[in-house]
């Protein structure tokens, strides 16, 4: 199949924030061109693009998967839903011999003091590790426990059901699970490879994190000592990011599989989660201590690019930080992109088979007017991209 | 014999030679296991796909440290989906800032195909974790004829104009090579488990590899930059960082 690319830039200024911890509480930070720069991890940004996707309704549940220990329970509730009769420690049991099945590794994680009150459900198995399943993957596998129900330790002896519960787990990935990948350490062979990459964030400056002492007041306390209730500091810092993320688009494809519902084109899973992709990355906002610092913001910049050669992340340009000495960073970060951009895609890049997109907003990001289509919305930028990849899709290789 | 050479830079870099569990450590050096898994996804072998493997493992290695960068250790969290508690931690560790030259030695044609599947790939190249994209095109060079010591010595110093900045104009620099014994040499070599034999996710297998630890040397010539500025404190920033 075609091999291509998608890869995305964005220029995004945060006030002071907090978004991204270290241990000690203080935020993220790394080394680059010589000079401390602030960092958001790429897995910070990952779940807040999953969040996104599911708080925004960007995708149909159907599409989405779930992350967690829970997934003996999952597919129980899915046993009963389907097969009523079957419910309870029943239902359970049979969810648990399915996972079993496919690989995974179940146990009964024992409570304080392991007495069961009166009123109080047995113990349920869990997963040892957290478990990546898409829904479509869930209801599968529960209406494959509900057809064993009657005899499911042997029904699962016969080799050809193993192989249909490790056939179930390992097809019709969710959206997400296709782009951000799966990894089960005991069940190796239903491992999904991401078919994206997140960069770490880093800003494109000098970045020194700084500390805000607080004080509250007690409200009450008019008598005695007139001073703080309390006492702590905060660490924060603020900075404008260089965040990247490539997408392998013929992975996805390939991870994705064919159309999901009856007579949509075969390209349409794709873009729906390169639209899904491209939309959440732009818009998301990894949330650590949003409420304390209110870090509400948009990319000033997002560039695009649909290309048949490989990925190109452009945060070399960023190399030597940018001083900002004219007040402001995301003007000079864009001067620094459009001399940067053309040098390096006539270096490396291939003209005659990349597409470009520009979102852009603001006198500061003027210059980057001319690296490519400029899209007036979010919302046309990711429909002009989507389209794209369709089309890319569906001509004949 | 042919060589083709690979640039790896970028902000961070994590080389894992015996990262388990939940200290991922990193080696001050790209491992070849590493290397070659890039180059064997670049071309579109599979996990597990042990033949295709063989002949791209088969190639000798080496690598040359020209930026060190520095070592940085992440922490990583991650919730229960339904109950919100923590899980585990892990502790990642990276090399942020650190530029290296690495050379595979072999035949000719295989070593086209892996250049010419760099700019094509079918997996993309990460330095040695996939949130770590190359700042730039990995990709370096091919050399028709020669060995994996000569492209080492040929190849200029790739490192960051800042960096270079820090020497002195006709100073003599050395930069580390760590690169695979020759037959006769094995004596004399350090061992590290980093000769890939399979990636398969089930049973991922590595042998040893002996390593000799040997230096090139250059003269360092300064660059001008484009444009000539004077700032009196980057002197202080400059011995500042390097006493951090």
């Amino acid at each position: 199949m075609t091999r291509f690319y998608l890869d995305v830039h964005a220029l995004q200024t945060f006030p002071p924030s907090n978004i991204n911890r270290d241990d000690t509480g203080a935020p993220k930070t790394a080394v680059y061109g010589g000079v401390p720069r602030a960092r958001v991890s790429s897995q910070a940004w990952k779940k807040a693009v999953r969040d996104y996707f599911r708080e925004e309704n960007l995708l149909d549940a159907s599409e989405l998967g779930v992350r967690t220990k829970r997934i003996v329970e999952s597919v129980a509730e899915r046993i009963a839903a389907l097969a009523p009769a079957i419910a309870g420690v029943e239902a359970l049991q049979a969810a648990d011999e399915t996972l079993k099945a496919t690989g995974l590794k179940t146990e009964v994680r024992k409570r304080k003091g392991d007495t069961t009150k009166a009123g109080e459900s047995e113990p349920v198995p869990e997963a040892k590790y957290l478990v990546f399943l898409s829904a479509r993957q869930l209801d599968g596998l529960a209406r494959l426990a509900v057809e064993g129900a009657g005899d499911i330790k042997t029904f699962f002896k016969h080799k050809q059901n193993r192989d249909r519960a490790r056939e179930i787990a390992d097809t019709h990935h969710s959206v997400d699970i296709a782009l951000f990948g799966r990894m089960v350490a005991d069940a190796a062979d239903i491992n999904v490879d991401a078919a994206v990459q997140v960069a770490h964030a880093i800003s494109v400056h000098r970045v020194e994190n700084e500390s805000d002492y607080y004080t509250a007041v007690d409200d009450r306390n008019t008598e005695e000592e007139t001073g703080a209730g309390m006492i702590g500091t905060v660490d924060f810092n603020s900075a404008t990011f260089y965040r990247y993320a490539a997408v392998g688009v013929h992975q996805l494809a390939e991870n994705l599989g064919q159309g999901l519902r009856d007579g949509e084109p075969a390209s349409s899973p794709v873009r729906r989660a390169v639209e899904a992709f491209v939309h959440g990355f732009v818009a998301s906002l990894p949330t650590g201590k949003i409420n304390t610092f209110g870090h509400h913001t948009f990319p000033d910049a997002v560039i695009v690019k649909l290309r048949t050669t490989r990925p190109i992340s452009f945060v070399a340009a960023f190399e030597d930080p940018i001083r900002g000495d004219q007040g402001g960073h995301v003007h000079e970060a864009c001067d620094r992109l459009a001399e940067f951009v053309p040098e390096i895609e006539r270096a490396y890049g291939d003209d005659g088979t990349t597409l470009t997109w520009v979102l852009r907003v603001g006198a500061n990001t003027n210059r980057l007017a001319d690296t490519g289509e400029e899209a007036g919305t979010l919302v046309d930028l990711v429909a002009a991209v989507g389209k794209a990849v369709a089309e890319r899709l569906e001509k004949p290789a | 014999m042919s060589v083709l050479t690979l640039r790896l830079a970028g902000p961070l870099q994590s080389w894992g030679a015996n990262a388990r569990f939940s200290r991922r450590t990193t080696e001050s050096a790209p491992t070849k296991s590493a290397v070659i898994g890039m180059l064997a996804a670049a071309v579109g072998v599979e996990r597990g796909d042990d033949t295709r493997l063989a002949p791209i493992a088969a190639l000798r290695y080496g690598v040359r440290i020209d930026q060190p960068g520095i070592r940085m250790r992440d922490f990583h969290t991650a919730h229960h989906a339904v109950t919100g508690k923590a899980m585990p931690l892990s502790e990642r560790f990276y090399l942020a800032d650190a530029v290296f030259v690495a050379a595979l030695e072999g035949d000719y044609t295989l070593l086209a195909d892996l250049h010419s599947a760099l700019r094509n790939p079918v997996y993309p190249p990460f330095l040695g974790r996939r949130s770590c994209p190359p700042s730039r095109p990995v990709e370096l060079d091919l050399h028709r004829e020669g060995t994996l010591e000569q492209a080492l010595r040929s190849t200029p110093w790739q490192a960051s104009s800042w960096h270079k900045r820090q020497h002195r104009p006709g100073a003599d620099i050395h930069l580390t090579v760590l690169r695979e014994a020759r037959p006769e040499e094995v004596d004399a070599a350090n061992t590290l488990r980093d000769q890939p034999l399979s990636f398969a996710p089930e049973h991922r297998r590595h042998a040893l590899r002996s390593v000799i630890s040997d230096s090139v040397r250059f003269t360092h010539s300064l660059e001008r930059r484009a444009v000539a500025r004077h700032d009196p404190f980057d002197a202080f920033d400059a011995a500042e960082e390097k006493s951090a």
